[in-house]
């Protein structure tokens, strides 16, 4: 039953995103049509024309049929037409989608990785010399925007070493599956995902020290040292499993933000990933195309909070029933 | 009481003592981000240009007259940042106090109302929290145009909801608060309990949200800007950034001065905030296993018991110095033996109970003496050599087993821990034996803490500390917060095993009684020094010190001459409770996940009558609290009729009932003057404060009535004192009918008579008729007139007090009588 309750939530903040995609366009100053067409187009168009267009992308039927055609669309897997590719959403989206995971997965197993690795640490140390300098090191990265991080990066690599490209995903002159292609990709990764896992490290970092700081100030833990458990013992059966479970959340919302969370990164490199369209759909005004994108961002957050509410119960016997 | 002491550890540093690094790393904070924002005011003004001139040569370096150089415009950069500081700053903090606001109204109406409110308030919250955060800003942004107002509201509109869920926690347990319920009771409204009650609790919990939230607008607002979404007239330290990369300034040698300034600022900015909200929340644990550390050896003295403490001494660190918590206290533990050591709260005995193990709490020191196990002294042994003792010398029961097991590692898999640990074989079978011994199915070897009711918790615990046939057992006042039969049960097994296995037992307790009744000997402890140790009986008849015969002398006896005088017959009903049935369904969420509704009462039919003593007496979860609460009003019953002399409750006038809590350290509120104390309930209805009447009223209860005590903090005060206040602020409004839930099971030993003559008095004095809730069946012998036993929401027994304690005819009330007189024969269930 619990399940039930958890899938009835996200159909219900689904419902609300698409709600919220369809009603944008409508409560925006303008009317929906000028989100639609481009600019020039709509200047030069006549009555009878614009009558047309109303007519063809069934505007001037009544909202609730709107709505309902709307949703019926997303189902089918129709999401309008992008005014500034001229193809449909749907395989402008799914081209740059491969780029986002690839980028985005490496960033997030890495930070997973360094964070809880070096959070972990940071507890066994607390207090000490090395933990606090280590915890203001990580304050300092986490509060640097990672796009300044990144034009940093540039500027120092590209610019003035000139040891990596600082442009796009690919090579353009390598065949697609080639070695010079793979390794191409490779390099064009490293200052991306750099600066990403810097950004993310730090918030994992900082939820792992807190975590274990927390556990091993428990009552459970004196207990143990009262039945004679070593100290290490002490940290990783006890605290660490303790401590696994905010750790587990934290990641489980990385992994959510997946899709649009390279947004601003994915700029600066030009990276052809979700994260840039959604940036050239706002430069081109292309409704369509920002809604579509968006919805597949939530798309993605619902699904991984469904994955982590799904999966918490095996790290913690407190959220299982029977 | 954790809130205040938040309010005191952020930022505000007690003039007497030296600033914490943690507060110094807060001040840091304040400081950088009150430079910036002088900067940011003020720097724009020293130069007779604005940030949008053009005064230089395009990309001219750095010069006197242009510190940080000049754009591919011709701006001059420096003026540009602090320029943008004036935006990116006032971005930040104008989204964090809006935000907070909104969050804080929200979390505080949602909690406080609850129901309906609270439930559709929260799913809204869920959905905001699952829409993806930077997108949607990109998508709110882009629709409603690019400017300052539009990024305030949007952030604003996607970051409220994180806040309301933290807030909304932290109002529920503080509207649980018993000062709270107290405030409730007395008739206060919302807007008076959420400014007087609940706002000044929240504030130190509202401080680092919103730190939070403006550090996270401001990483916003740049990266907003950035991506070309802000107001396009006005610079901030992203917009800068913009046209820096937009004009690919990172290929230019331009680069240093003009991209590195801005994004300094912003993550200097940032880090400021997050150093202000730096610690708060975070837990103080010291590093692992600092008490560990090795005392020199010092010579024993010859003893013949298996464990002798030979004058140990012991202070706590802490502000002003060190205090002495324990002083040069020797003590001999024999074969067998089940020694009770009892003391009230602050005498020291737990401490000297964990020291035997060397696990005090950080700020704790042993400064002197010598533990002898079996010839072995404790306090100068080796950390490795100390491990292997405990656990399979010298065991701990700890207090509150909830929080001793570790609740995502099953029973058996703990269990068996305690045995690998020391190199022994921890399989299923002896794991099944322990479980055994303590009296639990084998077949729970899977189940997790929470599966278990406390008294079994209680028991795994005891089985851990049997894994290896220790010699000595210490255990730390292992029936607290205990049902009183789950006590009497667990204090049965405490007498068994030591019967079976000849383990010496100590047993730390304040609950004299509990243990009188067991103990071959007993120590008693005062202000850090055992004062006297001898055999029960012993000291109940001829004690020498006066702190033993006090806390004696404080224990009503169940075959005893009555302690206070019964009342004459008494007048007509006051209050009535009428065939009363109430459950609480489990709301909408908790039906969908199979809980039941729970029947809190069944047909409970009892009155109380004019200037009469009635006692509700029961355990746990009786239903007598709940009979309270509908009494007071609180809950209208499913079922039957609550009525105040002869009319529905809720058409009485004003509060003609008053409660006064079992806990004065929670029904107070600790930041409350004593004068705003016991004035409250006569300002929650509107009446003037007169100070006679306040003088009067704390001259009744043996307080000082002086204007220094008036105006000394609540928090200041000992618990025996606050409670005196709680009863001040009852006899101010003159009740007819007091509701008394458990007044003095919080206080020590030695003061509750005390605080039950004020009870009395006020009886004498005012006429006023009592509701006492209790788990003490011989105590209500002795205070009230009629007993009402209750037991699963349900009066099994109603009489006179001296019939129903004398001569019980309900098997329950048999058995708690039983649980107070030979709490050993206890059945173990």
């Amino acid at each position: 039953m619990v399940y039930l309750r958890i899938v009835l939530q996200y159909a219900v903040v689904l419902i609300v995103a698409l709600s919220l995609n369809f009603a944008l366009p409508r409560i925006a100053p303008g009317e929906p049509i000028d989100f639609l067409l481009p600019e020039d187009v709509l200047a030069n168009m006549s009555q009878e024309e614009h009558a047309q267009v109303m007519r063809e992308f069934g505007l001037d039927l009544p909202v609730s049929t709107q709505f309902s055609n709307y949703v019926t669309g997303v189902f089918s897997g129709d999401l309008g037409t992008s005014v500034s590719y001229g193809m449909p959403v749907w395989e402008v989206v799914l081209s740059r989608l491969p780029w986002t995971l690839l980028l985005m997965g490496w960033a997030l197993v890495l930070s997973a990785i360094a964070g809880s690795a070096l959070g972990v640490a940071a507890a066994k140390l607390k207090g000490g010399k090395l933990d606090i300098m280590s915890l203001v090191g990580v304050m300092f990265l986490g509060s640097a925007p990672p796009f300044w991080v990144a034009m940093l990066l540039i500027t120092l690599f590209s610019a003035h070493l000139g040891w990596l490209p600082s442009y796009g995903a690919a090579p353009l002159t390598a065949m697609p599956g080639s070695w010079d292609w793979i390794s191409g990709v490779a390099l064009r990764l490293i200052m991306p995902v750099t600066a990403l896992t810097l950004f993310q490290t730090a918030n994992i970092l900082l939820t792992a020290r807190s975590a274990m700081t927390i556990a091993l100030g428990q009552d459970y833990i004196t207990f143990a040292r009262a039945k004679g458990a070593s100290e290490n013992r002490i940290f990783t059966a006890h605290a660490f499993r303790n401590a696994c479970l905010p750790i587990y959340t934290n990641i489980m919302i990385g992994i959510g933000n997946l899709v649009g969370g390279a947004l601003v990164i994915e700029t600066v490199f030009s990276y052809p990933g979700i994260g840039s369209l959604i940036v050239e759909g706002v430069g081109a005004r292309d409704y369509n195309l920002l809604q579509g994108v968006f919805l597949l961002a939530t798309l993605s957050v619902v699904l991984a909070n469904l994955a982590a509410d799904l999966g918490y119960p095996l790290l913690d016997p407190r959220a299982r029933r029977a | 009481m954790s809130e205040t002491v938040l309010s005191d550890r952020f930022f505000g540093a007690p003039s007497r003592h030296r600033l914490t690094a943690e507060q110094a790393v807060r001040l840091t904070g304040l400081v950088i981000l009150t430079l910036m924002i002088a900067a940011a005011v003020f720097g724009p003004m020293l130069v007779p240009y604005g940030a949008r001139e053009i005064v230089c040569q395009p990309f001219a370096t750095p010069s006197a007259a242009h510190l940080l150089g000049c754009n591919d415009a011709g701006q001059d950069i420096l003026v540009g940042v602090l320029t943008g500081g004036r935006v990116s700053l006032s971005v930040g903090i104008v989204t964090a106090l809006l935000t907070t606001a909104l969050a804080t109204f929200v979390a505080v109406g949602a909690a406080y109302f609850g129901g309906l409110i609270d439930q559709l308030a929260m799913r809204v919250v869920d959905v905001i929290m699952s829409l993806p955060f930077l997108p949607l800003v990109i998508v709110l942004g882009t629709f409603l145009g690019a400017s300052l107002s539009v990024q305030v509201l949007v952030i604003t509109l996607v970051m409220w909801a994180q806040p309301v869920r933290e807030l909304r926690s932290q109002v529920l347990s503080l509207r649980a608060a018993e000062h709270v319920q107290a405030a409730r009771a007395m008739g206060g409204k919302f807007g008076w309990i959420a400014r007087k009650h609940i706002l000044p609790d929240l504030a130190p919990l509202i401080v680092p949200q919103f730190v939070r939230v403006a550090h996270n607008a401001i990483l916003i607002e740049s990266s907003l800007s950035f991506l070309g979404l802000g107001d396009p007239l006005r610079k901030s330290w992203g917009t800068i950034l913009f046209h820096a990369n937009a004009r690919t300034a990172f290929l230019t040698e331009s680069w240093v001065w003009w991209i590195l300034p801005p994004g300094i600022a912003i993550a200097l900015a940032v880090v400021a905030f997050a150093l202000m909200g730096y610690g708060v929340g975070d837990d103080k644990t010291p590093r692992a296993d600092r008490n560990a550390k090795a005392l020199d050896d010092v010579e024993k003295k010859a003893s013949d018991g298996i464990l002798s403490l030979q004058g140990v001494s012991i202070a706590y660190r802490t502000g002003d110095g060190p205090v002495p918590a324990v002083k040069d206290v020797s003590l001999e533990l024999r074969q067998g033996e089940l020694v009770g050591l009892v003391g009230e709260s602050g005498s020291g005995k737990s401490t000297l109970g964990m020291s035997l193990l060397r696990l005090l709490p950080p700020a704790g020191r042993i400064t002197g003496g010598g533990v002898w196990l079996d010839g072995e002294n404790l306090f100068s042994a080796e950390n490795a050599r100390l491990r292997a003792v405990r656990g399979t010398s010298i065991a701990l029961v700890p207090q509150s087993a909830m929080n001793a097991l570790n609740p995502v590692r099953n029973i058996g898999w703990q269990i068996s821990e305690a045995l690998k640990i020391h190199g022994k074989e921890g399989g299923t079978a002896r794991v099944a034996e322990l479980l055994q011994l303590v009296h639990i199915d084998p077949a729970r070897a899977a189940a997790y803490p929470h599966e278990l009711s406390g008294g079994m918790r209680q028991r795994v615990v005891i089985a851990i500390a049997l894994a290896n046939d220790p010699k000595v057992l210490i255990a730390d006042e292992p029936t607290t917060g205990l049902d009183v039969l789950v006590q009497a049960e667990i204090m049965a097994l405490f007498a068994q095993l030591r019967a079976e296995l000849g383990i010496a037992i100590l047993f730390v307790t304040h609950d004299l009684p509990l243990i009188a009744a067991e103990a071959d000997r007993l120590a008693i402890m005062e202000k850090g020094v055992i004062v006297e140790t001898g055999k029960p009986r012993d000291l109940e008849q001829h004690a020498s010190h006066p702190h033993t015969r006090a806390l004696f002398a404080s224990i009503p006896k169940l075959h005893a001459p009555r302690i206070w005088q019964r009342h004459p017959a008494a007048g007509g009903k006051i209050l009535t409770l009428d065939n009363v049935s109430i459950s609480f369904n489990a709301g909408f969420a908790a039906r969908l996940r199979g809980a039941k509704p729970v029947n809190a009462l069944r047909g409970v039919s009892v009155e109380l009558r004019r200037g009469e003593v009635l006692g509700l007496v029961g355990g746990s979860g009786s239903g007598k609290t709940t009979a309270a609460r509908l009494s007071l009003g609180q809950y209208a019953p499913d079922e039957g009729a609550v009525l105040f002399e002869g009319e529905p409750l809720h058409k009485a006038s004003g509060t003609p009932v008053h409660m006064i809590f079992q806990d004065p350290y929670q029904s107070l509120s600790a930041r409350m003057s004593v004068m705003e104390a016991v004035a409250e309930p006569l300002r929650i209805d509107g009446r003037p404060c007169n100070c006679a009447e306040i003088a009067t009223a704390l001259r009744e209860v043996h307080l000082p009535c002086d204007d220094a005590f008036l105006n000394r903090r609540v928090g200041s005060l000992s618990g025996g004192q606050r409670q005196r206040v709680a009863f001040a602020r009852a006899r101010i409004t003159r009740p007819q009918v007091i509701l008394a839930d458990e007044p003095t099971s919080m206080l020590d030993q030695s003061i509750r008579l005390d605080i039950l003559n004020l009870l009395e008095d006020m009886r004498r004095d005012l006429g006023t008729s009592i509701l006492f809730i209790t788990h003490d069946i011989v105590l209500a012998r002795h205070f009230c007139d009629r007993v009402a036993v209750m037991r699963d929401g349900v009066i099994v027994e109603l009489g006179q007090a001296d019939d129903v304690a004398l001569t019980p005819s309900h098997e329950y009330t048999k058995q708690l009588i039983d649980a107070v007189e030979h709490p050993s024969s206890a059945r173990i269930i």
